[in-house]
């Protein structure tokens, strides 16, 4: 039985590609007098299918050595590519993860889309997204990955892009997407001369080779920062990060994916990556650099947005940083506990997020509030996920800071403060939102709202009681810390600097006395950070600019220089062929003629020639 | 076996052309859709009997013509020849079946296609010099006059530029083998024979160049290129599919075949300076069709670009790089193909193919939804997505050229990102959003318009994930014609270029 | 009967509709075309209504209070081969149904909405609650921690009732248009206006109550006493919320509270069915799409005949049925429009003509951004 899970594995992916297949009859609108429901349905029928397959196989290896399958793709010439699968706890436990989370998404989205009638279509792009996803996490190949990112890349784009008559959508998707190209491209540009200098490009033998490669300095950080630049827009990193913003466009049952295993999956390469990437000091100083910058900023921007998605989204780009700076530490352990934790309690809000946009019919969080008292579920799910997130309480994500604190915080002061500050800020704005949400009077826009239906409400439910007994289940795994850390400092701290964001939030905007916030130093404040201290315009001043002005002036040379220089030589001879050009208007035997004339007469006279 | 592919067309030309007016209007598609279905099936015949193990000639077919010029009628192929001669059937009949019902002057129309199929398949069979030749110039007079007469407003002028721009490629091409066939004292055009030359180095490096001018211009080569979008943007949708689809890969072909295969030994000195080609012409194309607003002229200038990948695998000229390609000729025959039926598809329903006009084509009922999400796909294939033809054959490209020519491949490797800027542009302006009024009333899309590009995107994914379907054939080939290149990681470790094994300059 | 002669105030566009208004025609222009296209969609608009409203009052009735209602859509009959059929998707799209309850319950407005936040309604609401919630602790806990929760339940179950009620009229007064349009009783524009306005006038006064059976025993919660009835509780409000409010569609409107695209001012909203565009019907994030499928099921002959014929016949039928549809509701609301004028329409008093012509222009005035303007074009 073990053995058949085994050389079965994967179908995990397949099962995902296969519902996404089925949808197209009625994705192409192949079917038209009935709906499109069946598609849905079989796809929820197929990541059941993969989850339990995935379980399975967890169960089944948990305590087996780690196995390595290798599935030749092309063997052609010297270039062998192989399609290799890894079968451990952390692979095929990221894939109960990902199959899991787009289990529960889909359920939701059968409620929060019950009104599309291109729900195949969008049924067919999660199937993508989830094969996609549980692919990674089970590649044990570099080139694999790099191939599954690349339909992660193209599936978030058509996921973004699914209301694709809505304007900000047209340019959200393609950000997106061109965004995350320019990762890719570097990214490629890293593989494929891995690949050249290795020879091989699985995962496994890649680490071996590290061990003893001999690589000037040079190479081996241009190589490692190539690396990482997959990564960096795959886990919306600065600078490449503005785009998961922009994918707050897109429908929420996907945003609850993206926000929560999509970015992990970048993330996850990026630590499997890190033996090639550890040949390079300067590469990991720059990977704690760009995890600690966006950590921090990603944090204080959160706290300016006022559209609900868009509030948690960036606190998603804040953890990744967290989980940048581990890797860069060479935490690979931190940071896989943190992402996992991150995933379940981001994909926990994202569907309270959802509950909310569909009961109010706005994201604007400044036009809600008292929404507590009549919607339980979708507010015990935000108090659950929020908890989750931070390091208040004992739940998940205390944890994973917890120790992220104790071991890299410790080495350093600087990424100490980081971590306090990204807690503390995070804490600060869960509470904001919570209080403009949940709490206070309902404004016109909340003055009616029913809870929503169990479609919705279930999966919510169900993740909430996972995030609750995440710190049971780390115990039982063996993850969590002996007692005696826990009273050391910076838990003590790490407690603090969550309480404090707490405490603040809940002055600010819990109490029914709080202060109001309007000088002129805080609007200008808020609207750096309302608009991301206007990265957009660091993109448009560089690469777009570039880019744009490049085409220009390359297109202006081409019309006026190379073409212009050439008619302008080409004057004589089309002055030549004047005959022929006015001859065009119908009568075709004389100018097939004419030519055929004139290529044999040039033989002619060629062979004459020669023969003398 | 192989004269078949080049006399059926021509004897079905010759039928449509013979055929009484009154039944002609009629039946002239259907007579041609015969006969293209006949090479095609004919095509799959020689397929099956092609050995991919073997690397020389096969079907080699032989017979006297004109002693005292030299031209003999000889044939046969090779795996650097077979998978395009397999596009060229494949896109003639795609051609001919989605060509316009009521298309003026069928007659002459479908005789025209025909025989450049004809031209085509002799110019990739041909094994005498002189015969290559005639076929190359054969297959330019169907074209420009399929320009100049079913063409665009200014298809005066770009059949005219198209016919001085290729009949300059012509010239040079036969100056160069004259000039070989007489410097050499071989005597003959035999390619074969030519083959054994030993010409002085600087003799080679002359012949060399102007066959890499004569054959860039048909690539094209920056900056020999602009009659190419000109062609495009006036040539109804069929010949831009052939043009795109195989007639460019002409060019590729001969400068391996004549290049490559005629002068290994100059080609090495020669090789630095095409990928230094190969780079403009990928990051120039790029850059320009980022600039333009017409769909047709993005992907004419995506041609430009993605025929650089052909050119540095080219000049690379390893075994795996050749292999790569040949991959690349045919992932660009497929995907270009694709792409300008459904720009065709497009700019006959809505009569513009502007993209700062075009909206919402995605619009589910009144827009052209599946036309929209077949584009998708082709333009996420031209941009590299893996799964798709594209990937593996410029994977192929860029890991094997990587070794000989780093900055050069890295430089193309910028492509990839720029293709998905206009491409992403075009799908984004002219497929989201909502549909203008002015064209909310689109006529209905027919299958015959949807099932040629339903077919190619098969392929197209196919071969993205089974590529030794479509690299099995020039593996030996590409052995044959290739100069192994001695894997060493040392070259990139510290920066340096491995030389070519070259003999000192005289 | 004394013209008067449109003032300077009114726009160049909305002069002659105002005009055929006041000479007793509709919005919507009177041609052959139009009322084959208008009765014809009302038939199917009827036979989709007809199921709609049993499901509201069947969700209302026997799903109060469920938490879980697996099969509200099934009317209280579940067999194996219905559910395979409705697994196949081969149904009537209720959500549609529930999408317009949901509408007019946001948008609030009229008694029934003024009455839920009674204590009156409060009380009576409790105790059904609490005969619910008796046998089932788990609630009952819920019930104890969050008391709103429960309760905006039920608000939600009135507005089921509601729609439903008023649903039923209207269902009933198409389905005997189109009989009367079948046995030549109705030929022009004017006929259909008038036919949907007495039907109005007939059921305005009709009492709009709600009770629900638990445990054998009967709990009113709308009693009559209440006073709400069809035409000012169910009618108006209808027509504010899903005529001319409604929500933005997901497919065409960014949500993103920065783009600043939907109005903080539920008043402005303009999302409504006679607002919506035609065009992107059946895409993603059109709602009306499922309308429009419902519709396709159940259109008259003649009227499928008209489509076939035209553009793209089959494929673009959902669009030309939501063209149709807007026309249909164009009358509809002409005949709300005129019912609801405050003096009878061939009155000679000039000051009643003035302030009839103002009722009339703040409606034109509000409609001038819908569809008003396109359905007049193919005249």
């Amino acid at each position: 039985m073990t053995q058949f899970l085994i050389d079965t594995v994967w179908w995990v992916p397949l099962y995902g590609l296969l519902g996404a297949i089925v949808t197209l009859p009625w994705a192409v609108g192949m079917v038209r007098r009935t709906g499109p429901r069946p598609a849905a349905y079989f796809n929820i029928l197929m990541t059941l299918l993969a989850l339990v397959h995935s379980i399975t196989l967890l169960l089944a290896t948990w305590a087996l050595p780690v196995l390595h399958l290798d599935r030749a793709w092309l063997d052609f010439m010297d270039l062998r590519l192989t399609l290799s699968v890894e079968v451990s706890s952390i692979s095929v436990g990221a894939a109960v993860l990902a199959t899991g989370l787009s289990l529960l998404a889909q359920i939701f989205a059968l409620g929060y889309l019950e009104k599309d009638w291109a729900l195949a279509r969008f049924y067919g792009l999660m199937g993508f997204f989830e094969a996609a996803m549980s692919g990674l996490a089970l590649s044990d190949s570099l080139f694999l990955s790099y191939a599954l990112l690349e339909m992660l890349t193209l599936s978030t784009y058509l996921l973004v892009g699914f209301w694709y008559a809505q304007p900000l959508v047209v340019t959200a998707a393609r950000d997106a997407f061109l965004t995350k190209r320019v990762g890719d491209m570097l990214l490629l540009m890293g593989v494929v001369s891995l690949s050249a200098i290795a020879g091989t490009l699985g995962f496994g033998q890649l680490g071996i080779w590290a061990e003893t490669a001999q690589l000037s300095p040079l190479v081996a950080t241009l190589l490692g920062l190539a690396l990482i630049a997959g990564p960096v827009g795959k886990c919306a990193q600065f600078p490449l990060n503005l785009w998961l913003d922009e994918a707050m466009e897109g429908p929420n049952p996907a945003s609850i994916l993206r926000n929560s295993v999509v970015v992990a999956c970048g993330a996850y390469v990026l630590i499997r990556m890190e033996p090639i990437l550890a040949l390079s000091p300067v590469v990991l100083t720059t990977l704690i650099a760009i995890g600690a910058v966006t950590a921090v900023g990603a944090s204080l921007v959160a706290i300016g947005q006022i559209d609900i998605k868009r509030v948690i989204s960036h606190s998603t780009s804040a953890y990744l940083g967290l989980v940048f700076i581990a890797v860069g530490m060479q935490r690979q352990d931190i940071a896989l506990l943190l992402l996992l934790t991150h995933a379940i309690a981001k994909a926990l809000l994202f569907m309270s997020v959802g509950s909310i946009i569909l009961t109010t019919n706005t994201q604007n969080i400044t036009e809600m509030g008292g929404l507590a008292a009549r919607m339980p579920a979708t507010s015990s799910t935000y108090i659950v996920g929020s908890l989750g997130m931070v390091a208040v309480l004992p739940l998940g994500s205390f944890w994973a800071l917890q120790q992220w604190a104790t071991t890299v915080g410790s080495h350093l002061m600087a990424l100490m403060l980081v971590v306090l500050l990204v807690n503390s800020l995070t804490a600060f704005n869960l509470t904001r939102v919570f209080g403009l949400i949940f709490w206070g009077q309902p404004q016109a826009k909340t003055r009616r709202a029913p809870e929503v239906p169990w479609l919705l409400a279930t999966p919510s439910i169900s993740l909430a009681i996972i995030t609750l007994l995440l710190p049971l289940m780390l115990n039982q795994w063996g993850l969590l810390p002996e007692m005696a850390v826990w009273a050391s400092m910076p838990t003590v701290l790490l407690m603090a600097s969550g309480l404090l964001g707490v405490g603040l939030g809940g002055v600010l905007y819990l109490s029914p006395r709080s202060p109001e916030l309007r000088g002129e130093g805080w609007k200008v404040l808020q609207n750096i950070l309302a608009y991301d201290f206007h990265t957009d315009q660091l993109y448009r001043l560089t690469v777009v600019f570039a880019v744009r002005q490049g085409a220009r002036l390359t297109a202006w040379f081409d019309q006026y220089v190379v073409d212009g220089m050439i008619n302008l030589m080409g004057v004589a001879s089309i002055m030549g062929g004047e005959s022929l050009k006015y001859t065009i208007s119908g009568q075709s035997r004389n100018y097939l003629l004419t030519v055929f004339v004139g290529v044999i007469l040039g033989i002619a006279w060629l062979g004459w020639a020669f023969l003398n | 076996m192989l004269s078949v592919l080049i006399w059926l067309p021509l004897l079905g030309a010759l039928t449509i052309v013979l055929l009484p007016a009154a039944i002609a209007e009629k039946r002239s598609q259907g007579i041609a859709l015969l006969f293209a279905t006949a090479i095609a099936l004919w095509t799959g015949v020689i397929l099956v009997q092609f050995d991919p193990a073997l690397p020389g000639l096969q079907f080699i077919e032989s017979l006297a013509w004109i002693e005292p010029l030299g031209l003999t009628y000889q044939l046969g192929v090779d795996g650097l020849s077979i998978p395009l001669i397999a596009i060229n059937s494949l896109l003639v009949w795609i051609v001919i079946y989605s060509s316009d019902r009521d298309r003026t002057r069928p007659k002459l129309y479908y005789s025209l296609i025909l025989i450049l199929c004809a031209g085509v398949a002799g110019a990739f069979v041909a094994q005498n010099l002189l015969l290559f030749f005639l076929f190359y110039e054969v297959e330019l007079i169907p074209l420009y006059l399929m320009i100049a007469i079913w063409g665009g407003n200014r298809r005066g002028y770009a059949a005219m530029k198209f016919l001085i721009y290729t009949a300059i490629s012509g010239i040079l091409l036969l100056a160069a083998f004259f000039g070989l066939s007489l410097l050499s004292g071989v005597g003959s055009f035999d390619y074969a024979l030519l083959q054994e030359q030993s010409l002085p180095l600087v003799t080679q490096l002359v012949l060399l160049t102007t066959i890499v001018i004569g054959f860039g211009i048909k690539i094209p080569i920056v900056p020999f290129h602009t009659w190419l979008p000109d062609a495009h943007v006036e040539a109804p949708t069929e010949v831009s599919v052939l043009l795109a689809g195989v007639l460019l890969k002409l060019g590729t072909y001969g400068l391996i075949r004549f290049g490559l295969g005629l002068f290994p030994q100059a080609w090495g000195y020669f090789a630095p300076v095409l990928a230094a080609l190969a780079v403009v012409n990928v990051l120039y194309g790029s850059f320009v069709a980022i600039a333009q607003t017409d769909m047709k002229k993005i992907v004419a200038y995506s041609s430009v670009g993605h025929m650089g990948y052909i050119l540095l695998a080219a000049a690379a000229a390893t075994p795996l790089s050749l292999a790569g390609s040949i991959a690349q000729m045919v992932s660009h025959g497929l995907i270009s193909a694709l792409l300008f039926l459904l720009v065709g598809v497009v700019y006959s329903k809505t009569g513009t193919r502007d993209i700062s006009v075009l909206r919402g084509l995605l619009t589910p009922e009144r827009g052209l939804p599946l036309v929209g999400s077949l584009m998708i796909l082709g333009v996420m294939a031209s941009a590299g997505i893996p799964g798709m033809v594209g990937f593996i054959a410029e994977f192929i490209v860029y890991r094997s050229s990587l070794l000989i020519f780093p900055v050069q491949t890295l430089l193309c490797m910028i492509g990839t990102a720029l293709t998905a800027v206009y491409f992403l542009n075009l799908i984004n302006r002219s497929f989201f959003g909502r549909l203008p009024d002015r064209l909310d009333n689109l006529p209905p899309i027919l299958w015959r318009e949807r099932i040629p590009a339903i077919a190619i995107v098969i392929l197209i994914i196919a071969f993205g994930l089974e590529p030794s379907w479509m690299l099995r054939w020039s593996e030996q080939t590409s052995v044959a014609l290739g100069t192994p290149f001695l894997h060493s990681t040392t070259a990139l470790v510290t920066g340096s270029v491995t030389p070519l094994p070259l003999p000192p300059l005289p | 009967m004394v013209q008067l002669s449109p003032p300077p105030s009114v726009p160049s566009v909305l002069a002659p509709i105002l005009e055929r208004l006041e000479s007793g025609g509709a919005l919507l222009p009177d041609t052959p075309e139009n009322v084959v296209e208008v009765v014809g969609i009302l038939k199917s608009y009827g036979v989709v209504l007809d199921a709609y409203w049993r499901n509201l009052i069947y969700i209302a009735q026997h799903q109060f209070l469920v938490l879980f209602p697996f099969f509200k859509y099934f009317n209280g009959e579940v067999t194996p081969s219905k559910l395979l059929r409705y697994w196949w998707h081969d149904r009537i799209n209720y959500e549609f149904a529930e999408y317009c309850m949901k509408g007019m319950m946001w948008h609030g407005g009229g008694g029934l909405d003024a009455y839920l936040d009674t204590p009156e309604f409060e009380e009576r609401a409790r105790a059904a609650i609490q005969a619910k919630v008796r046998s089932n602790p788990l609630m009952a806990g819920l019930n104890q921690l969050f008391p709103a929760f429960l309760l905006e339940q039920v608000r939600q179950s009135c507005y089921y009732s509601g729609l439903g009620q008023f649903w039923e009229v209207m269902s009933e007064m198409f389905l005997v248009l189109s009989d009367r349009y079948d046995r030549g009783e109705i030929s022009s524009i004017p006929d259909v206006v008038a036919h949907v306005k007495q039907g109005l006038v007939d059921a305005a006064a009709k009492p709009i109550t709600y009770a629900v059976d638990i445990k054998g025993q009967t709990y009113e919660i709308i009693p009559k006493s209440v006073g709400l009835t069809f035409l000012p509780d169910t009618a108006v409000p209808y027509v504010e919320a899903v005529f001319l409010r409604s929500f933005p569609f997901f497919g065409t409107v960014s949500y993103n509270a920065q783009a600043n695209q939907i109005s903080p001012e539920q008043a402005d909203f303009n999302y409504g069915a006679l607002f919506a565009d035609p065009l992107p019907i059946g895409g993603a994030g059109i709602p009306p799409t499922l309308l429009m499928q419902d519709l396709r099921h159940f259109i008259p002959d003649y009227l499928h005949k008209v489509y076939q014929d035209d553009g793209r016949g089959e494929d673009d039928l959902r669009v030309k049925l939501c063209i149709s549809f807007q026309k249909s509701m164009f009358c509809v609301t002409t005949a709300a429009v005129l019912g609801l004028m405050p003096h009878p329409q061939d009155t000679t008093d000039p000051q009643e003509q003035a302030e009839n012509r103002a009722h009339l222009m703040v409606w034109l005035e509000r409609l001038q951004a819908s569809r008003l303007l396109r359905v007049q074009e193919n005249v």
